[in-house]
């Protein structure tokens, strides 16, 4: 699973120079909370409900009147995600960071958003990475055993599994990702094809097919 | 001229014949430099101490290891990463471990003492272990206490970790140190062990903007890889202005490495080690460190690692390799013998995907620069 299947591609933009009264209204009124800042089809920021609520409450320490413009409220430059990401490594950086979403670019062009929202729609299908480990990805044909077939090859050479993720994909097949306690994913993989599983990642090497 | 630190006690830092971490690459890499003409003189070091240990561990592993090392069993080790199938139990561990640690403290001590300007200790670069964890085949991080050295004598140092792997374990040792500023290269981690290093790691406290992480697309290549150390490196360690750099020269990234996908030739790695002096004559006065890492291609890593030397020694790259080393090495060779010292020109790795690759790298590098350029004045 990767950011592009689960980003937003409809995105809302709002330039620098944007007031924050506008900015308000128009997340009143499309019910959204974050807001990618556009300045010359280049993204430069991100702007929030919490931001402009911060700028402008009376209880702020130095508040911007509302009609104070996006760019002096604005976070930048900003945290992205590109849409071959996978889902765990952007959920990591969001968490990581306490920020509420990732503008998803490719190259210079935005090409999508997600945020804790998304994240939380595929929270069932993820687990998170907080251990040394090294990325496995299989195919499995749909039926039963499979798992267990291949849970039971890396307990058979004393690998621990940190984590696991399943959902399916075409081809009537399973896709598997896995987070193994082991510097050695490539030659396990090398092991896994030997023994006819379908390895998706580490592939082998272009150099030596 | 480089000092050259080493021990053939080193070699019993040894996971057993199946692990990758192998003490015949160093071996290999003598034994290659000696049938080359240069039978390379070493100063041997003593062991590490407890208390040199302790600068950057906590006592309680030291006590775990200790134990596990006189062959006590202890309960829950592999909670504290020691006796996994990367960094099995082996007799002696504990002396070992602090032989390779004594050998980059006394890298670390003659340059501080100012008897010595370029140093490579032919060992070392155990950059995952932690505090109080091993993982990824080190127990005692070897780099962190010679750098805790470095900066109690009152040195800023620049550490630079060009292993194919994320230097996580020293990053995490100097998160909060103003003094070290840590650049590590390495095959992104959404790929390979140990799963961190992303550009958003920029250290925090003290440390803000001094940890700095490339992570880069699996198989770039040289040319790739180089252009973006020449993007960052300069420039992130012109801002710090260190007195010392401290190198760890895994040779993992080279095209044959079994664990990892980057697509390095021995031409890329010579270019690599020259920049990097070139950074150490401009930057710390040419005071700075090298130590080895990980590379487990035998074939690979002996040779990349007899052209630090040679280059470090601002010696001639020799064309051909001896018959005879071949010979001595077959079981480690795969029956492949090396003619040549550095890769034929038909092994360039040729990649389809390379522009795109490229291209991507780039993106990541002037990202990590935008972010970085907050913490320079």
């Amino acid at each position: 699973m990767q950011v592009r299947d689960i980003m937003t591609t409809a995105v809302l933009t709002i330039g620098p120079d944007a007031t924050l009264e506008s900015v308000c209204l128009l997340m009143h009124e499309r019910n959204i909370r974050h807001l990618p800042v556009m300045e010359g089809g280049r993204l430069i920021g991100v702007i929030t409900d919490r931001d402009v609520h911060g700028a402008t409450s009376s209880l702020c320490v130095e508040p911007t009147p509302p009609r104070g413009v996006v760019r002096d409220a604005m976070a930048h430059p900003p945290k992205t995600a590109h849409p071959l990401d996978p889902v765990e490594d952007a959920a990591r950086t969001m968490r990581a960071l306490k920020i509420g979403c990732l503008p998803v670019v490719d190259g210079e062009a935005l090409v999508g958003i997600i945020t804790g929202i998304d994240l939380l729609d595929a929270l069932l299908r993820l687990t998170g990475v907080d251990q040394p480990t090294g990325r496995l990805e299989l195919h499995l044909v749909d039926r039963p055993g499979e798992l267990a077939r291949l849970t039971a090859f890396i307990s058979g050479r004393q690998l621990n599994i940190h984590s696991i993720l399943t959902y399916p994909v075409a081809g009537g097949q399973v896709s598997t990702v896995l987070r193994v306690a082991t510097v050695e994913t490539r030659p396990l993989a090398d092991a896994l094809r030997h023994a006819g599983f379908e390895v998706v990642w580490p592939p082998a090497k272009p150099w030596q097919r | 001229m480089a000092a050259l630190i080493f021990s053939p006690e080193y070699g019993s830092y040894d996971f057993g014949a199946e692990h990758p971490f192998s003490p015949a690459r160093v071996a290999m890499t003598l034994d290659l430099l000696t049938q080359l003409g240069h039978p390379p003189t070493w100063i041997e070091p003593e062991p590490a101490t407890r208390d040199d240990l302790l600068t950057v561990h906590a006592a309680a592993y030291l006590d775990l290891v200790e134990a596990l090392s006189e062959g006590k069993s202890v309960a829950d080790a592999e909670a504290w990463g020691v006796g996994t199938p990367d960094t099995p139990v082996f007799p002696g561990m504990d002396l070992a471990g602090r032989r390779v640690v004594g050998g980059t403290l006394a890298a670390a001590r003659m340059v501080a003492a100012g008897k010595a300007t370029r140093v490579l200790q032919l060992g070392g670069g155990l950059h995952h272990a932690q505090p109080q964890r091993a993982a990824g085949f080190c127990v005692y991080n070897d780099l962190a206490v010679a750098i805790k050295h470095l900066t109690a004598t009152g040195a800023c140092v620049t550490y630079l970790d060009i292993d194919v792997h994320h230097g996580d374990g020293v990053q995490a040792v100097f998160n909060r140190d103003g003094r070290v500023q840590t650049i590590s290269l390495h095959e992104s981690g959404q790929y390979l062990f140990p799963g961190t290093g992303e550009i958003h790691e920029l250290g925090e406290g003290d440390g803000r903007g001094l940890k700095v992480n490339v992570p880069l697309e699996p198989f770039t290549d040289g040319a790739s890889y180089l252009e973006v150390f020449d993007q960052v490196v300069p420039r992130a360690v012109a801002e710090f202005g260190p007195q010392v750099l401290v190198v760890q020269a895994g040779a993992d990234a080279h095209f044959d490495d079994p664990l990892a996908d980057l697509a390095l030739t021995t031409h890329d790695y010579e270019r690599l080690y020259r920049r990097i002096l070139d950074l150490a004559d401009e930057q710390t006065g040419g005071k700075v460190i090298f130590t080895l890492g990980g590379g487990y291609s035998l074939h690979a890593a002996s040779r990349v690692w007899a052209i630090l030397y040679l280059v470090l020694n601002d010696l001639a790259v020799p064309r051909y390799i001896p018959a005879a080393w071949s010979q001595k090495w077959q079981q480690h060779l795969e029956g492949r013998p090396c003619a040549t010292l550095h890769d034929p020109d038909a092994a360039q790795a040729l990649v389809p995907q390379r522009e795109e690759i490229a291209r991507r790298n780039r993106v990541v590098a002037s990202r990590l620069l935008e972010a970085l350029s907050r913490y320079w004045v």
